[in-house]
């Protein structure tokens, strides 16, 4: 029996109607319409799929979506501000951490859940706290230097 | 940290830069559409039922249950299907779902199309199959046997068409002996007097070497969306494939549609590295005529994992000998390459590659593809490649420490150069493995190992190890066009499916030759039904071809403004014209000048005196241009667990030119990640039935950022005589060495060898009798 909820997505409302079976990732991808997050393998191991919830990085392909309810949820869509993309956006593109760009819109986010955390990472903690996110195009050395990159912007940003 | 040996540019303005990918913005925002984000009106949803045993008779299917399901459309079995002919019976493809014998655990056996996936996989459950077992075939080399059980009813001839899209070679395999085996083919390469060269040998290495399955490891699962309309009887394929005209002539072959009635539209691809070429294009299709309404099949990771085709296991048994100088006097070796339930496996290139690198001056190679009852096969990155690599530079490193030889300098004096001879008797173009072997010896992880060697941690042991590896790369016609748009822009359009950048690249190309900024190019990948022809982005060959057929059409396109711009500006026939700055001018005279925006306009506007830019390159590609890469492995060995932890990573690789270094960088670090990989956690575990135990991203072990250091990447350009500025293919030479470097530096760290890969803690406390 489908239910709907109000799944409150890149701080825009979405009425959705959805099975409680449905996962967020489902939610957001077939209800929603947004296409960003991707699916790799829908048992978590990947991290293709992550998204912001309430601050803590999910794999969305293992929540349910009527868990979701209420929260605030932050999607790859999320981050590009008026045509203007995040700094870890255009770190990814500038420093060639992006290739095949399946595992990106997570690995983003990924990034962007450390720098909230950890505005000042070092190169260890930056390849711990992506270690969730598989990348198989890269060898991660150009994420590596691309969250490291825009962290320092980042920081340069802030008064 | 990346370092570049950064050759002088000064020839180029466009091409040799670090230019991010035009695609990228798309990308970093979750734009980018792949084959799982289509979605047409009235879409079905396809799922698939597997094979539970390895090998095994279908006595029946009955599908009346699954078929009661509310939301099911249709329950599709082999009966309801074309059945093709015997010679394509030898290709996973064209087995679309098992009829009479199943022959892997995983092999699909029906289908079900629903309105929705969740209804479908409900459907799944209520299908019962019935099945007699069959004996199971597992170990190749048993599986050689004569009196062996068959992994599969015979087969007579052999379809290599995709496999030729990766490597081309030209040989011909040997006949069986006429009673049906598992080897479904052989190849011998001899050359000189093996028995005279171990003799005159001062240090003679016998081994065995063993490599598992390895899967390629995408992140984006196969998908396809395949649109049957049957009022046009026009069939249109959304689908991530390397290959998009590929996928075109295969199904137009299989299911007897004129390419005019079938459009492939390749979508943004997440991931290939060979094993993503054609796989479920057929079956979606041959489900959408069925249900008269487009659907969508998309596979799961475990489908991945136990219904797709990963790369083949190897048992290589090599036997090397060497004088005292460094000089190799002779291999001796056999190859079995288990290519699982259909032939795919490129036991070819493996011997090839095996006897490929150094001038052995006698040599017996005899290499084997065997079917067993695993998963079928397919192309890695440098598929059969780093198997063959890991035994010849285990065996050459080994017998260099037997001999006290430096291992550099040993593998320098023997390396091919252009002239030399492959086991083919193909003599080599030019190369660049001497110059890769230099710069790997003058790298900072090289050249400080016995320092940093020295400094390690208490409780743990390091070691430094090298190898080379290669790759010869694969050859088709491609072609392309270069248009001049009415506001002056430049339009490329290609039929190559860019995974690696290379839409980047022919951007550069042509800005480069038309003289303009990057940022006035743009490229489009055209699908099957409005791109120029371009061959499967697979081989390390679509720089290499279509990058060629991009210069070729630029040039094109230049004439042609030149010819305008020359009656335009009343040019004499002494005049000379340059193309400069997004202009074409009279060389000398600044003020004769003509702007590509206004020759935009005089060749499409209205009443337009000139006819429209429009260049067309269309090659073909007759020489390969192989490419070379050496690694240096720095790793640090637990004592207590025998865990392998790598440190530094330098890859140094004969790239030819460097069109995009930035590209080319991330080229070399991605296959250095899956080598190493290969080495120190890969394999894909499969019980005694044959069931694959490890099935999912969590049990089979990819590199995560967390288990690797910065891989260093050292460029070298040794041109190529065909490639676009001297460019050769760079993506699969990156992965070959991985696993045979780490595992000379294990040997370095501990005295003993490990000899099968993925070197796992249980490996190494076995080695050292621990365990």
């Amino acid at each position: 029996m489908k239910r709907p909820i109000t799944l409150k997505i890149n701080g825009q409302r979405h009425d959705v109607l959805v099975e409680p079976s449905a996962t967020l990732l489902e939610a957001v991808r077939d209800q929603a319409g947004l296409m960003g997050a991707k699916e790799g393998c829908g048992t978590g191991d990947c991290g293709a799929c992550s998204m912001i919830v309430d601050g803590r990085l999910v794999t969305s392909c293992l929540m349910l979506a009527v868990e979701a309810e209420g929260s605030d949820i932050t999607t790859i869509e999320g981050l590009a501000r008026d045509g203007q993309l995040h700094p870890l956006q255009q770190a990814f593109i500038d420093l060639g951490a992006v290739q095949c760009g399946y595992c990106i819109p997570g690995m983003i986010l990924a990034g962007k859940a450390l720098l909230d955390a950890n505005p000042n990472p070092a190169p260890d903690e930056i390849r711990r706290a992506i270690a969730g996110n598989l990348c198989r195009c890269t060898g991660y050395t150009k994420i590596v230097e691309a969250i490291a990159a825009a962290a320092t912007q980042l920081q340069g940003a802030t008064p | 940290m990346t370092t570049t040996a950064e050759p002088t540019r000064t020839e180029h303005a466009v091409v040799g830069q670090r230019i991010p990918r035009i695609e990228g913005r798309k990308k970093v925002t979750g734009q980018s559409v792949y084959a799982a984000d289509v979605s047409l009106p009235g879409m079905l949803y396809a799922k698939l039922l597997h094979a539970p045993h390895a090998h095994a008779r279908i006595k029946g299917i009955d599908t009346s249950r699954a078929r009661m399901l509310e939301g099911v459309e249709s329950v599709v079995t082999a009966s309801d299907l074309p059945q093709f002919e015997a010679r394509r019976r030898s290709n996973r493809a064209y087995v679309l779902l098992a009829s009479d014998e199943v022959v892997f655990a995983g092999q699909p056996v029906a289908a079900v199309v629903a309105t929705s996936s969740a209804i479908a996989d409900e459907a799944l459950d209520l299908i019962a199959v019935e099945y007699e077992e069959l004996p199971v075939v597992l170990d190749p080399v048993a599986a050689m046997d004569p009196g062996a059980p068959l992994a599969r009813q015979p087969i007579e001839e052999i379809d290599r068409s995709e496999a030729r899209g990766h490597a081309t070679v030209d040989v011909r395999e040997e006949e069986g002996a006429g009673k049906p085996t598992n080897v479904a083919s052989q190849v011998r390469f001899t050359r000189g007097d093996v028995a005279q060269g171990f003799a005159e040998a001062d240090a003679v290495v016998e081994d065995t070497w063993r490599t598992p399955f390895m899967h390629q490891g995408y992140i984006e699962p196969h998908a396809t969306v395949a649109g049957f309309d049957p009022v046009s009887g026009e069939l249109t394929l959304y689908t991530g494939t390397q290959g998009q005209f590929f996928v075109r002539d295969q199904i137009s072959n299989m299911l007897r549609i004129p390419e005019t009635k079938l459009r492939v539209v390749g979508m943004e691809l997440g991931g290939g590295f060979g094993g993503k070429v054609f796989l479920t294009q057929a079956l979606a299709s041959v489900l959408s005529f069925i249900a008269k309404r487009p659907v969508k099949l998309v596979y799961t990771r475990t489908e991945e994992m136990t219904s797709a085709t990963p790369s083949g296991g190897c048992v290589a048994e090599v036997k090397l000998g060497m004088k005292r100088d460094g000089t190799i006097t002779a291999l001796d070796a056999r190859l079995i390459y288990d290519t699982g339930a259909f032939p795919g496996a490129s036991a070819v290139v493996g011997a090839i590659l095996l006897g490929g690198y150094y001038r052995f001056p006698n040599l017996d190679i005899r290499s084997y593809e065997v079917l067993t009852n695993k998963v079928s096969v397919g192309a890695i990155r440098a598929p059969a490649a780093h198997n063959a690599t890991f035994a010849i530079e285990s065996a050459l490193d080994e017998a260099c420490r037997r001999l006290g030889l430096d291992p550099v300098e040993t593998r320098l004096k023997n390396a091919v150069a252009e002239g030399d001879e492959m086991p083919t008797q193909q003599k080599y173009p030019r190369i660049g493995l001497v110059e890769t072997l230099q710069a790997a010896r003058e790298s900072a992880a090289w050249r400080e190992r016995e320092a940093w060697k020295t400094a390690a941690p208490p409780g743990t042991k390091r070691g430094v190890g090298l190898a080379i590896g290669g790759w010869l790369g694969g050859l088709q016609p491609a072609s392309a066009v270069v248009e001049l748009n009415g506001d002056g822009t430049i339009n490329v359009v290609v039929g190559a499916n860019d995974i690696t950048g290379t839409n980047t690249a022919f951007a550069q190309i042509a800005a480069e030759e038309l003289a303009v900024d990057v940022s006035e190019v743009s490229v489009v990948t055209g699908d099957t039904r409005t791109a120029p022809f371009a061959g499967m982005s697979a081989g390390s060959k679509t720089l290499f071809t279509v990058g060629r057929a991009v210069k070729e059409a630029a040039e094109d396109a230049r004439r042609q403004i030149i010819a305008v711009a020359r009656e335009r500006l009343g040019a004499t026939e002494e005049d000379e014209l340059e193309l400069s700055g997004g202009e074409v001018r009279i060389k000398g005279q600044p003020d004769k000048a003509l702007s590509y925006r206004r020759l935009g306009g005089i060749t499409t506007g209205f009443g337009a005196a000139y006819a429209p830019i429009i260049g067309r390159g269309s090659i073909t590609a007759r020489r390969q241009a192989p490419g070379f890469a050496a690694h240096v492995a720095a790793v640090e060995i637990d004592d207590a667990t025998g865990e392998v932890t790598l440190r530094r990573w330098t890859t140094a690789q004969d790239v030819g030119f460097a069109v995009n270094p930035l590209n080319v960088e991330g080229q070399l670090q991605g296959g250095s990640a899956q080598g190493i990989g290969s080495g120190l956690w890969e394999e894909m575990v499969f019980d005694v039935q044959g069931h694959l135990r490890n099935p999912s991203l969590l049990d089979y072990r990819m590199p995560t950022a967390a288990d690797l250091p910065d891989i260093e990447t050292i460029l070298v350009e040794t041109p190529s005589e065909d490639g676009p500025y001297g460019a050769r293919g760079v993506g699969e030479p990156s992965i070959v060495p991985g696993a045979a470097a780490v595992a000379n530096a294990v040997r370095d760290a501990l005295g003993v060898r490990v000899n099968d890969a993925p070197i796992t803690p249980e490996r190494v406390l076995r080695a050292l009798g621990r365990i």
